[in-house]
């Protein structure tokens, strides 16, 4: 799939093609259930995420959303004593399962952290590094690569004159537009989101939520958050989970207006959480 | 090729990367070395032990129960009493002078200390524990004997001395050992103390110190742990007749004292050589256990008093939570009473009183450390000459100076470097980055915790036995350097997890997240942040390479008196000589070995200069 990649790049320099050849990016959850050691994090989850949607995961902490939204791209695997059951489809092969390398499933699922976490180099190492360590070594398709993964992140009109600057100088919002960018630098077929906006301002946090509506375009997004008015706004479909279990799960506009379950409800309006 | 035109095919289908499993095979490997180097110990220990209990003139019984030590001669006889009893008698000396002066000085520390006392005591207590022992050896002789032959009538060799300063040599590891225990203690705690109207003083000895008595308690034993290894001061101070006698101002031999006789060739072969397995055997033992001790008496305050609690405050607030009924009726008791102010005054009389004991504890070791720099700086500094560094040792002190031995010394530490530093980082990332939390990996690190502990006189058992002999690599630099690497491994390891251990989780998150894979990860991310980390524990094992003297007494020969040109070639050292001019008869050259250890002091200083450098450029650089 790299080779693809370079041979690509190479020959038109094109940047990495959003979304690629149409491949239908969405996912197939049966009964996952995800342990940390004997405590049962995640119970029972079915869902279907639809392909160009943005999907968001709501409840209150602890309630395992952002367990499942880690099990998308098995960075639950770097975790000693996590496992998980059952099974999760994407494009018909399930990722949970024994033949899937989870190094080349996060190539084509990426991941934004809950606080920015830039690494202390350049910005342009930092969106380099993916394509990179894919053996991406030619200069200018390395500055193609930079400059419309950038663009896609909306960040190129603030940081394009200087990309030789440290990360670490950028702003929080810049910092997490950085870590977007980084993320749809490898061109993946699905992005994760992990509160992505929890350390932002609201300015910040506006800037990104435009971005998100963008990226829907070209990607599936799975987004977890604990703030609804974000979920309400950003996405299309939207799951309650508490306490491990996924409550109910439908298109936002249900959830929020119409929601059939009463715990939903109850969250919805503010009753607890 | 293109993903779409794997029509049914798992785009996500394992890939062979050979690459990484031969990495993390290989890195397994060097953490393994650890186990290689316990067995190494074992098998020199149980082997050398062996070939002495067979011997027909050793009774295992008396060896064990008998008073009488005379490993030469034509009757010999092992009883281990005197040994033991020496043994015992310095380091629970230097444990009931030393501990409740740490323990003190801790306290202090932590509950009374301005900080910028702090900031001041922590680097001093780094400077005592970064003092070789050979130098500790040499003012207890020449110094601190030279009082107790004043005024208590003395022996020439005695074991006050060996107390008086083991004493001070075990203060860093209990203070800092109590101080991280009581810092452990929850704030919440001593605030609930200190809203019931109790004083600092009532908080700190009523509250923190019970509620830290396991960590106080794991500081003394690894304090005791650390005399009873100890060879040098008793060695130089304590002298080396095994007699059994009950007064401190007497001649005392220890288990390390025995062996460290037999390296230097004091004992004639035979028999004699063989009961240093024995006794090393029986000296392994002991430390081993007393820090499986320790270490029992730690994790069970990590993991608290009842209810399996993992988390250690947690584990800490619910022991608390026993200790104060009790003090809640003490208070209320007290609160009731001392409605007078009188009673008031008197709390406040005993807090001030109070502080000033504790603080006087760190005062004490201070001024220890001041007289010891100035009596070694009055004795030495007039031989600091030019063709001192230039010369070659010398039965004639007026011209003896150590140009060789600067050379031995700086070969033997690179060389050890060489070997301990690749496989101690190469374990430290397979601990750090690739090892699974499973029953193998919690062994690995037992096994290197335990190989910490275990004192300097029996790796050059092993050195003697492994490399010496099993090798043929013979009394040369190579042994030298091989029997320091195995010492400093644990501490290259323990130093360079802790530097892998800064760089933050969120890189690797980051770097995983886009696809790296572990290695990847390590070699782009973690190990370029850990790097000055990692450089100044280095640094600091490296000079703890250079001032040990007791591993190499077996291999270092004060006979050769030129440089080695290759690593096959005998060799000398700053602390060998050291240790040879503090045991020569002759004045001068007793002052020779104060003008030595002045070198190697500066040599000292000058390295961790420079690991505090980069320590300090790479915190006011590092940028998250």
């Amino acid at each position: 799939m790299f080779a693809f990649l370079n041979k690509k790049k190479k020959e038109e320099c094109v940047c990495p093609i959003p979304g690629k050849e149409a491949k239908e990016a969405y996912i197939d959850m049966k009964g996952v259930n995800i342990f940390y050691g004997s405590n049962r994090a995640v119970k029972d989850v079915s869902m279907r995420i639809k392909h160009r949607k943005v999907t968001a995961f709501i409840g209150p902490s602890g309630c395992g959303k952002s367990t499942l939204l880690r099990a998308l791209n098995r960075m639950n695997d770097e975790i000693d004593g996590c496992k998980m059951t059952g099974s999760i489809f994407m494009n018909g092969v399930d990722i949970l399962g024994k033949k899937v390398d989870p190094v080349s499933l996060r190539t084509n699922v990426g991941m934004v952290f809950q606080k920015p976490n830039p690494f202390p180099k350049s910005i342009f190492d930092n969106v380099a590094y993916g394509p990179r360590i894919h053996g991406i070594r030619k200069k200018s398709t390395l500055d193609c690569i930079v400059e419309k993964s950038l663009r896609d992140a909306a960040l190129w009109e603030e940081v394009g004159d200087r990309l030789a600057e440290s990360a670490i100088g950028l702003s929080g919002g810049q910092q997490q537009r950085l870590c977007i960018a980084r993320a749809l630098a490898v061109n993946p077929e699905m992005i994760l989101m992990d509160e992505p906006c929890s350390a932002l301002d609201p300015i910040a946090t506006s800037k990104i939520e435009d971005l998100i509506f963008e990226l829907k375009k070209s990607y599936t997004v799975v987004i977890v958050t604990h703030n609804m008015q974000q979920a309400a706004r950003v996405s299309d479909d939207t799951g309650f989970m508490y306490l491990g279990e996924l409550i109910e799960f439908g298109p936002t506009k249900q959830i929020f207006q119409r929601p059939k379950q009463k715990l939903t409800e109850n969250y919805i309006t503010g009753r607890f959480g | 090729m293109e993903p779409s035109t794997e029509k049914g095919g798992n785009p996500y289908r394992k890939r062979f990367r050979p690459g990484e499993d031969l990495i993390s095979w290989f890195l397994l490997g060097m953490a393994s070395l650890a186990i290689i180097v316990s067995l190494a110990i074992i098998y020199t220990l149980v082997d050398g032990s062996y070939g002495f209990f067979i011997d027909a003139r050793v009774d295992i019984i008396d060896f064990f129960t008998g008073k009488n030590w005379s490993p030469h001669g034509a009757t010999p006889s092992f009883g281990m009493g005197p040994l033991i009893q020496g043994t015992v008698m310095i380091a629970g000396g230097a444990l009931i002078l030393g501990g409740p002066l740490g323990i003190m000085a801790a306290l202090y520390l932590s509950e009374f200390a301005h900080n910028r006392i702090r900031a001041v005591a922590k680097p001093f207590l780094e400077i005592l524990a970064g003092i070789p022992s050979i130098v500790y050896g040499f003012f207890a002789l020449l110094v601190i004997s030279q009082v107790f032959r004043d005024y208590f009538e003395a022996d020439y060799f005695n074991a006050a001395s060996a107390i008086v300063v083991m004493a001070v040599m075990i203060l860093p590891i209990v203070v800092s050992v109590s101080d991280d225990s009581m810092k452990a203690v929850p704030r919440e705690m001593r605030e609930a103390s200190l809203a019931m109207g109790a004083t600092k003083w009532e908080t700190a000895t009523k509250v923190v110190m019970p509620a830290a008595s396991s960590g106080i308690m794991a500081s003394v034993l690894l304090g005791l742990a650390r005399a009873i290894g100890e060879t040098m001061v008793v060695v130089l101070a304590a002298g080396s007749i095994a007699k059994f006698s009950w007064s401190i101002f007497h001649e005392h031999m220890t288990m390390t004292a025995y062996i460290a006789q037999v390296a230097t060739g004091d004992i004639p072969p035979g028999i004699g050589i063989q009961a240093a397995f024995a006794v090393g055997l029986v000296l392994f033992a002991i430390t081993f256990l007393i820090n499986w001790l320790a270490s029992k008496v730690v994790i069970s305050i990590k993991k608290g008093g009842s209810g399996g609690l993992r988390r250690k405050k947690l584990g800490l607030l619910s022991s608390a939570l026993h200790l104060l009924p009790n003090l809640t009726n003490d208070l209320l008791d007290k609160v009731r009473s001392d409605r007078m102010s009188k009673n008031m005054t008197m709390r406040y009389v005993k807090e001030r009183v109070g502080k000033v004991v504790l603080g006087s504890s760190l005062l004490v070791a201070l001024v220890f450390l001041v007289f010891l720099l100035y009596s070694i700086l009055e004795q030495g500094l007039s031989g600091l000459t030019p063709h001192f560094f230039t010369n070659f040792p010398s039965s004639d002190p007026a011209k003896a100076g150590i140009w060789p031995v600067i050379q031995g010394s700086v070969y033997l530490v690179l060389l050890t470097m060489l070997f301990a530093m690749p496989v101690g980082i190469g374990a430290a990332i397979y601990l750090n980055e690739f090892a699974k939390e499973n029953w193998f990996n919690l062994f690995l690190r037992r096994i290197i915790q335990n190989l910490a502990g275990v004192p300097s006189i029996v790796f050059g058992l092993v050195g003697l036995t492994i490399f010496v002999r099993f090798f043929s690599f013979g009394l040369s630099l190579l042994s030298g350097a091989l029997t320091l690497a195995i010492m400093v491994l644990p501490i290259v390891i323990v130093t360079s997890e802790e530097a892998l251990r800064s760089v933050p989780q969120t890189f690797r998150e980051a770097a995983r997240g886009l696809g790296a894979t572990k290695w990847q990860t390590v070699w782009h991310h973690v190990l370029p942040n850990a790097i000055p980390g990692v450089l100044t524990g280095s640094i600091l094992s490296l000079s703890r390479a250079l001032g040990e003297t007791a591993p190499i007494l077996f291999i270092a020969s004060f006979f050769s008196k030129v440089a080695p040109n290759s690593i096959m070639d005998g060799f000398l050292a700053l602390p060998i000589t050291i240790f040879y001019w503090t045991k020569h008869p002759k004045q001068e050259f007793q002052d020779l070995a104060a003008t030595t250890i002045i070198v190697l002091l500066l040599i000292l200083l000058t390295m961790n200069a420079v690991a505090i450098f980069i320590r300090q450029r790479s915190q006011s650089k590092r940028k998250w």
